[in-house]
């Protein structure tokens, strides 16, 4: 059984037999591997497959064997030499693990900031609206002069948005200005 | 200004039969939110106080009630001001307790017509916690700070009915927080800029 960095899972057989297979693309794959992609992925593949005359169905079932270890790299915060390593344990010639390791090492910072980005948030704020103005005038007092401030929070609730709408006086604000700013500091103590 | 009509202003002299200057004060105070001039328990009391009958005690709430509300909207703060909108006929001494006990009133319930006007779903309370993200389904070992903010509205409708509270929850990430800091920070400027003005 090889000992592998990325993942504890046996592996199916197939797998190592893709990986030795990728010994015989003669064209190196320039390709960013984001793990949420896989559409964009597919459909490069395609393209890839007819300007070099081979067929997309098993280009893309070997592809998805592949792809395992780059999930599981990331999952697991790898270096590149470990995923080096795990290249050779699978059988991929000395070549291209190593092009494919510096390729990770590069862009391995993008790829977990995107696996960050993608992590759940409940409720997340995505947009803030603010008016603020001067009531001049109302049924029951014919001149008035005090200040409000409106904000319109979108927040994203599954796939649709939601508007929340609100209305401050002038404490209030600088009040929830101040916790927003203590919140801050908060966070910028773990950073 | 003769908006209140001749027959008003013979209804707001029935308060002379009140027994004391604090019964005709409590029945002046009762009378101004906005739906007690057709309150049937608020014109029995005031037709037991005063000893009259039910439909004179509604035309006694009805008048003062535009009374007590056109000064509030014309923002009247003197005597001066007040003493002329009633009749030359009319009793003085009525009138110028009437007067003393509008303005006495006049600063809360202008104040109350603020905070009670028109307007979206009011900021009444706010929470927020700062938590930080060890793992996901993507990255099994991860350090994110992330924020989670609560508030609570509450919606006053003007005309009936009772106030409704509702909650919403978010989660902010770091550069949201600081975007959002930045823009209330603008809108800070902005108002510190208008009031020196």
């Amino acid at each position: 059984m090889l000992q592998l960095h990325f993942t504890n899972d046996t592996l199916p057989d197939n797998v190592s037999t893709d990986f030795q297979n990728l010994n015989k693309l003669s064209e190196q794959l320039h390709i960013v591997l984001l793990p949420h992609q896989s559409e964009r992925f597919l459909r490069q593949l395609t393209e890839f497959a007819g300007e070099n005359g081979m067929s997309a169905g098993p280009l893309r079932a070997l592809m998805k064997s592949v792809l395992l270890l780059p999930h599981g790299a990331l999952k697991r915060n790898l270096t590149a030499e470990q995923v080096k390593a795990d290249l050779l344990s699978l059988g991929l010639n000395e070549d291209k693990a190593r092009h494919f390791s510096d390729q990770w090492r590069i862009h391995y910072p993008v790829l977990s900031r995107l696996a960050v980005g993608q992590t759940l948030m409940v409720n997340q704020l995505v947009d803030m609206e603010w008016k603020f103005g001067v009531t001049v005038g109302t049924s029951e007092l014919q001149k008035t002069g005090n200040i409000f401030l409106q904000l319109k929070l979108v927040i994203r609730k599954g796939n649709t948005t939601e508007n929340v709408y609100m209305e401050l006086t002038l404490p209030q604000f600088y009040n929830f200005l101040h916790e927003m700013e203590r919140a801050k500091a908060s966070m910028d103590c773990f950073s | 200004m003769a908006f209140l009509t001749e027959d008003q202003f013979t209804a707001l002299q029935l308060l002379l039969k009140a027994p004391s200057k604090d019964a005709v004060r409590q029945i002046c105070t009762e009378s101004y939110p906005a739906g007690a001039s057709k309150s049937q328990s608020i014109a029995e009391k005031t037709a037991n106080a005063l000893s009259v009958s039910n439909s004179e005690a509604m035309q006694l709430l009805t008048a003062f009630h535009m009374l007590s509300h056109h000064v509030v909207y014309q923002n009247l703060t003197s005597p001066e001001q007040i003493l002329p909108i009633f009749p030359e006929s009319f009793h003085s001494n009525l009138k110028n307790l009437i007067t003393k006990i509008i303005l006495e009133n006049s600063v809360t319930w202008r104040n109350e017509a603020l905070s009670s006007q028109i307007s979206l779903p009011k900021l009444v309370d706010l929470e927020w916690r700062v938590d930080m993200k060890t793992a996901s389904d993507s990255l099994s070992r991860m350090a994110v700070p992330t924020c989670l903010l609560q508030m609570k509205l509450q919606d006053t409708p003007c005309i009936s009915g009772g106030p409704s509270e509702s909650t919403v929850t978010m989660e902010l990430s770091k550069e949201t927080l600081d975007t959002m800091i930045d823009g209330l920070g603008r809108i800070r400027d902005q108002l510190s800029a208008v009031a020196r003005k």
